[in-house]
């Protein structure tokens, strides 16, 4: 299965590993690192937003996260999901 | 449920802790009666040597029970072996349901949760840290923690609030009839404040040493009236953990701007003359504060008359020059800091009681100008919380933060808006460690935010020209625009900690956490 990443685990960055899922199986997304606790719901909506102005149905998503607002959240998933079809090394 | 003046909910009772007195302002509660005092005890001439072969054989000689309060102090830091050595040792002795009253605790500390769960620890009254307190937020222990300030803790035992049976002091220099010293030894710590009412409150006095010397120990801290029994360890501390190495300044952009500002609030505050007292820490940000104040005062030929509190290097250093004319210390941080201690005798150890204790007649945090501290986070009306991390998890003392915050004529929060996603200010604190009414300003990396009751600030700031000023509602809505919204903090309605202000009123309740 193809994976792609981008991102780092830095101070307020993140770490994104996207991975193609069967068509059909949606969208499904981990949460882990330092906001999970008090963000989960805003960091769900910014990568759920993210991947449906890129198109994006069916997705395995992990994201490590070590307090990335959410413009790096979604320029990270943007990068992985453009590294993951092919667009740039990962 | 009823509220304390802050709006928190306040049960009258709390299972664990007994009836509660809700927090009603900085000054509302005022003592009453005399102060407690320990049992008298005799010693004569028939008793020359209090040194007792172990520690086993120390804590029998003391009369230690099953239900009684120890107490501990920390100025060994993260380097002590005594807690958990007396902890250990009591429990192989079957000693169980103690309450365990220590002035900090630290993660060389984590072995008690064994202890705890075993039930030779039934309540913790001080600050529980790292693995303790999530254990502690979680639900682990089944009597609520009591937090208390460096001022609150010594103010309950003069008081009588807390009984202490069984003080036990890690003395780094000790002779045979108990005369202690903590700037001497292979294991020096510097000062041992935090030590001396525990020492004069306690029904026994029990000296833990790795330094025996003949009598008469000199110099002297700690006199052998207040102690009971000396035992010696072949080591009471990792000297890696009881002093740090040089505590360095900041080089981080973000933080130094920081600094930057709250240097210029103070240089434009009227504070800022010949004689200035302050007392800044020894984090990144408040080292780099004092940096910059050094080369205000330089400039403008003022010299300080004292620095206050847990006293570093950089401290020592401002001594040597000349910069201020007296340290005093209830806790040396580094090893510059326990030989400066140990020679020069402008640099003056003091107790917890003589530091911050509002009631007694006068504590020097009165005598301070300046406080600089830090914030987990801060709310809309000015309050602090240093207690709960943004998960709601209890993790942190309080410190000498409420006590010195209380004393100082300009006490100042230096924080960046965002740790990581998590925004520094907030419209309303998860817990309140200080109330808003003893908080002047906070100093983030947008500019100086001034508590509107000090409008003489403002002003002063205005004339100075060269401090910016960022309003409290542009700061949360600043924060808001970039984090986005908060979830709440899930919690269970069981209280796990409990933080009283200086004055033992209940400022507010922190809750056991929701299992994920």
């Amino acid at each position: 299965m193809k994976t792609a990443q981008a991102g780092t685990v830095e101070s307020m960055d993140c770490l994104v590993t996207v991975s193609e899922a069967e068509p059909g199986t949606g969208i499904a997304l981990t949460l882990a690192g330092s906001s999970v606790a008090r963000f989960s719901r805003a960091m769900e909506k910014a990568v759920r937003a993210t991947l449906g102005e890129l198109k994006i149905n069916d997705m395995t998503v992990l994201v490590q996260d070590n307090g990335a607002l959410d413009i790096v959240l979604k320029a990270r998933v943007e990068a992985a999901v453009s590294r993951l079809n092919g667009g740039e090394e990962a | 449920m009823p509220k304390n003046i802050l709006g928190r909910e306040i049960p009258e009772f709390i299972e664990g802790y007994g009836k509660t007195l809700p927090f009603m302002g900085e000054h509302a509660r005022k003592p009453e009666g005399n102060r407690a005092g320990p049992k008298l005890r005799s010693t004569f001439n028939d008793r020359t040597s209090k040194v007792v072969p172990d520690l086993k054989a120390a804590i029998a000689a003391s009369g230690l029970k099953s239900g009684m309060t120890v107490s501990f102090h920390h100025h060994l830091r993260n380097g002590d072996f005594v807690v958990n050595a007396v902890i250990d040792a009591c429990s192989e002795m079957g000693i169980r349901d103690l309450t365990l009253f220590p002035t900090a605790l630290f993660g060389v500390h984590k072995k008690l949760i064994e202890h705890i769960k075993s039930g030779v620890i039934r309540r913790i009254m001080g600050s529980v840290n790292g693995p303790i307190g999530q254990m502690v937020s979680e639900g682990g222990m089944e009597v609520p923690v009591v937090l208390r300030s460096h001022g609150g803790r010594p103010r309950a035992v003069v008081s009588g609030d807390v009984r202490i049976d069984v003080a036990f002091v890690a003395a780094p220099t000790a002779d045979a009839y108990g005369n202690l010293c903590g700037s001497q030894g292979k294991s020096a710590c510097g000062s041992l404040g935090y030590a001396f009412t525990d020492a004069m409150f306690a029904d026994c006095v029990v000296a833990v040493t790795d330094n025996l010397v003949p009598f008469p120990a000199a110099p002297v801290s700690m006199p052998q009236f207040h102690v009971d029994i000396v035992t010696v360890l072949d080591s009471i501390g990792d000297p890696a953990g009881i002093v740090s190495g040089t505590t360095r300044i900041t080089r981080d952009p973000l933080r130094l701007l920081i600094s930057k500002y709250a240097s210029r609030l103070i240089e434009a505050s009227p504070y800022f003359k010949e004689g200035i007292s302050f007392q800044t820490g020894a984090g990144g940000i408040s080292l780099a504060v004092t940096a910059f104040m050094k080369e205000a005062m330089k400039k403008r030929e003022i010299r300080g008359s004292f620095g206050l509190g847990g006293i570093t290097g950089y401290f020592v250093d401002l001594l040597k020059e000349g910069y201020v004319e007296k340290l005093m210390d209830v806790q040396s941080f580094d090893l510059e800091a326990v030989k400066s201690i140990a020679e020069n005798p402008n640099h003056i150890e003091i107790s917890a009681d003589w530091y911050a204790n509002p009631w007694n007649a006068g504590a020097v945090v009165n005598m301070l100008d300046v406080v600089i501290l830090g914030a987990t986070e801060m709310d809309r009306d000015f309050n602090v919380n240093v207690n709960t991390e943004a998960d709601g998890a209890l993790l942190h003392g309080i410190g000498g933060h409420q006590d010195t915050a209380a004393g100082a004529k300009l006490t100042i929060i230096s924080q960046p808006l965002l740790r990581g996603r998590i925004p520094c200010v907030v419209d309303q604190v998860y817990s309140v460690t200080t109330p808003g009414e003893v908080v002047d300003a906070l100093v983030t990396e947008y500019g100086v935010t001034i508590n509107p009751r000090r409008k003489d600030l403002v002003d002063a700031c205005q004339a100075a020209g060269n401090v910016p000023l960022v309003t409290m509602d542009e700061l949360v809505a600043r924060a808001h625009e970039m984090c986005g919204p908060t979830d709440p903090v899930e919690t269970e309605d069981r209280i796990i900690g409990i933080i009283e202000w200086r004055d033992g009123t209940v400022i507010d309740v922190v809750k056991q956490l929701k299992k994920k």
